[in-house]
């Protein structure tokens, strides 16, 4: 009967979390540091007591204080300077989750979204900002699981990689995050 | 609750430089094609002029003060000597010509705060918002060196090297920052050195 209890009790799943990223390739090249600095707001239908629905936003800044150093551009200007590397991503996806356990205290999930993810890299030298953007066609798996505390109410851990096809002036950009948080059980 | 997480993340955003030199940078370009190892001899002048917008119209020209001069040259000259150049007089028929200017910018931020104008208290009915100001000012020392036999189509001579530096003005004088953006100039062009 709490079985039952659970899995009714679950309809409509509003997850906040926070969020840590990590860049790869082109983002990771640019900026190394782990992003410490990001949330996801995910919401989830469940369609099926195992298949959720809805949409992911989220937001990662990262970010790095490059060291005093010298670039060169076009093999005769060299610029030597420090450098702010900022950049901002912005993925707001559609998505689907498919869960293992429902109505058992921990559920793992596991989903995929798409969607587009705005990435703005601003780089700053003296007093001057190099701002680059793009509007990605983006793709985003994700794994995790749900540990339920109470009927309306779970923690969240999960990991999703987000991938930004090239666009605007920037080549792919692709993080990792690890994510965790609170989920709101509405009816 | 999209509100407060956007707050807080917006509160611990990356702040970025802390100090006035972070800000400062250094920037060479040079002549890839010119054999700078084939000369020994140069001349500099013994002031910096300041460029202001008065020169075009007649002017004379403006120089920077004599003690902040002496400082600098003997910066450039220090580096110069350690490059294995000699510096002579200019009617001792030098290999290059050392030419340093110098000049301040000062930008001016001005924006209108457009929610003031919806409070009756602070302007009743269509006053005018108020107007935010904020200046900045920079100060920016360029090296050419020039080789007095080779001219531009309209006579001008062609720097075959150029060192700028720049930063944010103080109102205090700083050798300490001057001269490290001096020695980068020169570090950052071994081309420049001399047999």
């Amino acid at each position: 009967m709490l079985v039952s209890t659970l899995v009714s009790a679950q309809n409509n799943l509003t997850t906040l979390q926070y969020s840590m990223g990590f860049g790869t390739g082109d983002l990771g090249d640019h900026i190394s540091k782990t992003s410490f600095r990001g949330f996801t707001i995910d919401y989830r239908k469940l369609v099926q007591p195992n298949v959720g629905v809805g949409v992911d936003l989220g937001w990662n800044v990262f970010y790095e204080e490059m060291p005093y150093a010298t670039y060169t551009t076009n093999g005769s200007t060299d610029i030597t300077g420090k450098q702010y590397r900022y950049q901002n991503q912005f993925p707001m996806l559609v998505a689907a989750d498919y869960y293992l356990k429902p109505g058992e205290k921990i559920n793992p999930f596991a989903g995929l979204g798409i969607g587009t993810m705005y990435s703005l890299r601003n780089t700053d030298m003296n007093l001057y900002t190099l701002e680059q953007d793009a509007w990605h066609f983006a793709l985003r798996p994700e794994v995790g699981a749900l540990i339920q505390a109470s009927p309306d109410f779970s923690f969240s851990v999960s990991a999703k990689y987000y991938h930004g096809f090239e666009a605007g002036d920037l080549a792919s950009q692709g993080y990792f995050t690890l994510n965790f948080g609170f989920v709101f059980d509405g009816e | 609750m999209l509100l407060a997480l956007g707050f807080f993340l917006g509160g611990c955003y990356p702040q970025g430089p802390e100090y006035v030199e972070d800000l400062d940078v250094v920037i060479t370009n040079h002549n890839a094609d010119y054999d700078f190892s084939a000369k020994g001899t140069y001349a500099m002048p013994d002031k910096i002029v300041k460029i202001t917008g008065n020169l075009s119209e007649g002017d004379a020209p403006v120089f920077i003060p004599d003690a902040v001069a002496a400082q600098i040259l003997s910066q450039i000259e220090s580096n110069m000597n350690d490059l294995g150049y000699t510096r002579v007089d200019i009617d001792a028929d030098p290999d290059l010509l050392l030419t340093p200017a110098s000049w301040e910018t000062t930008t001016i931020l001005y924006w209108y705060d457009y929610w003031y104008w919806w409070w009756g208290g602070y302007y009743p009915g269509w006053g005018y918002p108020p107007v935010n100001v904020s200046t900045y000012t920079t100060g920016t020392l360029v090296m050419a060196l020039v080789d007095p036999t080779i001219e531009s189509a309209n006579g001008n001579p062609i720097p075959q090297w150029t060192g700028a530096i720049n930063g944010l003005l103080t109102g205090v004088y700083d050798p300490i920052r001057v001269n490290k953006a001096i020695d980068q100039a020169y570090t950052q062009s071994p081309y420049l050195k001399t047999n």
